[in-house]
């Protein structure tokens, strides 16, 4: 999971896969904007067959947290 | 194909295609960021150039100006955002307010095909109100709004507008679907990548007959795609003619769609059927080319495409065979293939999808109510001609800007627009809470805000400013892009010098620190008057600063904006 997540990351923000960790937000990565936060949520959407709470969407802030709430909607909670 | 696949197909296409970049601009009063590399990709993968450029929000008519050198321009206008929460505030709304938001926009879209008529191609959707609208009976006033002004986009469009049913594409995904609210409220999108899959694939023939890609060649095998049956083995007797895709295709014919025929048959069988079978509706006068032979459909295609000198790619083949279709598809590429569906009754709808690939402009002539075009055509005349250009147009708004001082009433939304604001920003300073509390209480330092408000509705506080007495230095200045295009921040501008003239002050310093998402404010600075100081600092490619002295301002002249002090 967390290799695809890096994937779309990486596509999204036309970043390397190893540039991502636990630090990544949108203070350190230049293409994560308010805009391309909503073109992460629908790529995650598409990938995993899931769909983000409001809340969710507000709180997927860093990379940290975009994992955490991605591993939740996951498991359904 | 999913978002993320589009954007990297759209990324590997940029700069691969020879044919010459073909500009499209995206107005809307909603976002529509999404559009980008899915209009790229779909015209890209068509072989059309395309170089999208998505407006800014909410600017449509002042976008109509600035991009009216592209190649087409593509309008998402939407009903419910003409004012903030217009779906539910109308209807509570009297006659004469509606009447008033209905003139307002006619307005603009006077302008906006004004300053479009040279354009040549541009694509407006329908107002629609279908989202809002669903559920209710009777009509709506929202929906009386949107047929007040659909019918005046009808009546004044020019021949180079398209005007595209939106509510089709809509319904074609399903209103749910179609729809994600979920960012409306907080990022003024509206629709989901699903529907804007489906729309540029809708209105990508219009695009492709601009560009003179359009599709030309319909050519049709025939045992089991013009009639039922197999010729040879069936008989004359015995095939029955699918009489909706033969009067479709005689349609097309009459459009001036070339119809042809390539069929594995003999050939004196299929002029029997043609000459004489009574069922048919296509005659041997209606066909333009036949290659009825027991040669491969590759090398038959070719041919046509020889004979006719036309291009593989502007050819349509239709066939019921799995072979066929997959030799045609992996031998020639360039041809688009369809193949005929299973079941009989799924028929008729492929049929109409494929016959939407030989969109040309003229068909859509007639759809035009000519009378009222007329009629409406020498009112029109006057009220254009005296709105030349976006000055005179943001003269009609009343804008009024309201400055506020040091307020802590707005503690939380000024903490807010410091956190979010990213592109007219010239420092991007954030601020807690606590530290705007700080500065408005502190003597030393002074927090300037404003509200925008014109006839139609109240932005609500939508920039600022932080002085620090200090060191003479303007620490922030930042605008929501909810209100960029209006000048507003001139007008901001003058009003933060007056104040601090009344204080006092003889020179300021001020500074532009770049950040990947401000550069649309890189010379504001110098647009306002200020010099640079040139050698200060040694990451002077990150920061800029600047100083005025406050008597060589000169206040820029917007006297279309009244300004008032809040309380």
């Amino acid at each position: 999971m967390e290799n695809k997540l890096k994937k779309i990351m990486s596509e999204l923000f036309d970043i390397e896969v190893s540039e991502i960790n636990e630090n990544s937000s949108p203070d350190n990565i230049e293409k994560w904007d308010s805009l391309n936060q909503m073109n992460l949520i629908v790529s995650l959407e598409e990938e995993f067959n899931i769909v983000f709470t409001d809340d969710d969407i507000i709180e997927m802030v860093s990379y940290p947290l975009v994992k955490l709430i991605l591993k939740n909607a996951l498991h359904g909670e | 194909m999913k978002f993320s696949e589009i954007i990297k197909n759209n990324k590997a296409l940029n700069g691969q295609l020879e044919t010459p970049s073909y500009k499209i601009a995206i107005l809307s009063n909603i976002m529509v960021h999404q559009t980008k590399d899915i209009c790229e990709y779909w015209l890209r993968s068509d072989l059309v150039n395309a170089d999208v450029l998505v407006g800014g929000y909410d600017n449509i008519v002042q976008d109509s100006h600035k991009f009216k050198e592209s190649d087409a321009v593509i309008i998402f206008w939407e009903t419910c955002n003409i004012l903030d929460g217009l779906q539910y505030k109308i209807e509570l709304m009297g006659d004469k307010e509606i009447d008033e938001i209905a003139q307002k926009v006619k307005l603009e879209i006077d302008i906006v095909l004004k300053n479009l008529k040279k354009t040549s191609l541009v694509i407006i959707n329908k107002f629609s109100s279908l989202v809002f609208n669903r559920y209710s009976i009777n009509m709506s006033k929202l929906n009386l709004l949107e047929n007040i002004l659909n019918e005046y986009l009808e009546v004044n469009i020019r021949l180079n507008v398209r005007l595209v049913d939106i509510e089709k594409i809509i319904s074609n995904v399903s209103i749910d679907k179609a729809i994600d609210l979920r960012f409306y409220y907080s990022s003024k999108t509206f629709y989901s990548f699903i529907f804007y899959k489906k729309y540029f694939q809708y209105i990508k023939p219009m695009v492709l007959a601009a560009v003179g890609r359009t599709k030309k060649a319909l050519i049709l095998d025939c045992d089991n795609t013009l009639w039922k049956g197999i010729l040879g083995e069936d008989g004359f007797d015995n095939i029955k003619v699918f009489e909706e895709i033969q009067y479709l295709s005689l349609m097309l014919s009459r459009r001036g769609v070339i119809v042809g025929l390539c069929s594995k048959n003999n050939l004196q069988d299929v002029n029997e059927v043609l000459d004489n079978h009574p069922d048919m509706i296509l005659r041997d006068k209606d066909i333009v080319i036949k290659k009825i032979n027991w040669n491969d459909k590759v090398t038959n295609l070719r041919e046509i495409a020889k004979e006719l000198n036309i291009g593989l790619d502007s050819i349509v083949f239709l066939d019921d065979s799995d072979f066929e279709v997959d030799l045609v598809r992996s031998e020639l590429p360039e041809v688009r293939v369809y193949k005929v569906p299973a079941n009989e009754h799924e028929y008729g709808v492929l049929f109409r999808r494929v016959a939407s690939l030989f969109y040309s402009f003229t068909n859509t002539r007639e759809d035009r109510n000519k009378v009222q075009f007329y009629k409406d055509q020498i009112k029109r005349a006057d009220v254009k001609d005296s709105f030349g250009d976006i000055e005179s147009y943001l003269a009609t708004l009343g804008l009024k800007l309201t400055i506020y001082k040091d307020d802590l009433s707005q503690v939380e939304r000024l903490a807010q627009l410091s956190q979010k604001t990213n592109q007219f920003n010239l420092t991007t300073k954030r601020y807690t809470e606590v530290d705007v509390i700080n500065i408005i209480k502190s003597t030393d330092q002074m927090l300037m805000s404003f509200s925008v408000s014109d006839k139609y509705g109240d932005s609500g506080i939508t920039g600022l400013a932080v002085f620090d007495f200090r060191n003479s230095m303007l620490d922030s200045l930042l605008l929501s892009c909810r209100v960029l295009g209006r000048n507003i921040e001139f007008a901001f501008m003058n009003a933060i010098v007056e104040m601090l003239k009344q204080r006092g002050l003889f020179k300021i310093e001020s500074s532009y620190v770049r950040t990947v998402k401000n550069d649309q404010v890189s010379n504001f600075y110098e647009k306002c008057g200020f010099s640079k100081n040139i050698g200060l600092r040694t990451d002077s490619n990150i920061v800029s600063s600047y100083f005025i002295i406050l008597d060589d301002y000169k206040n820029i002249n917007i006297d279309y904006i009244e300004v008032v002090y809040g309380e």
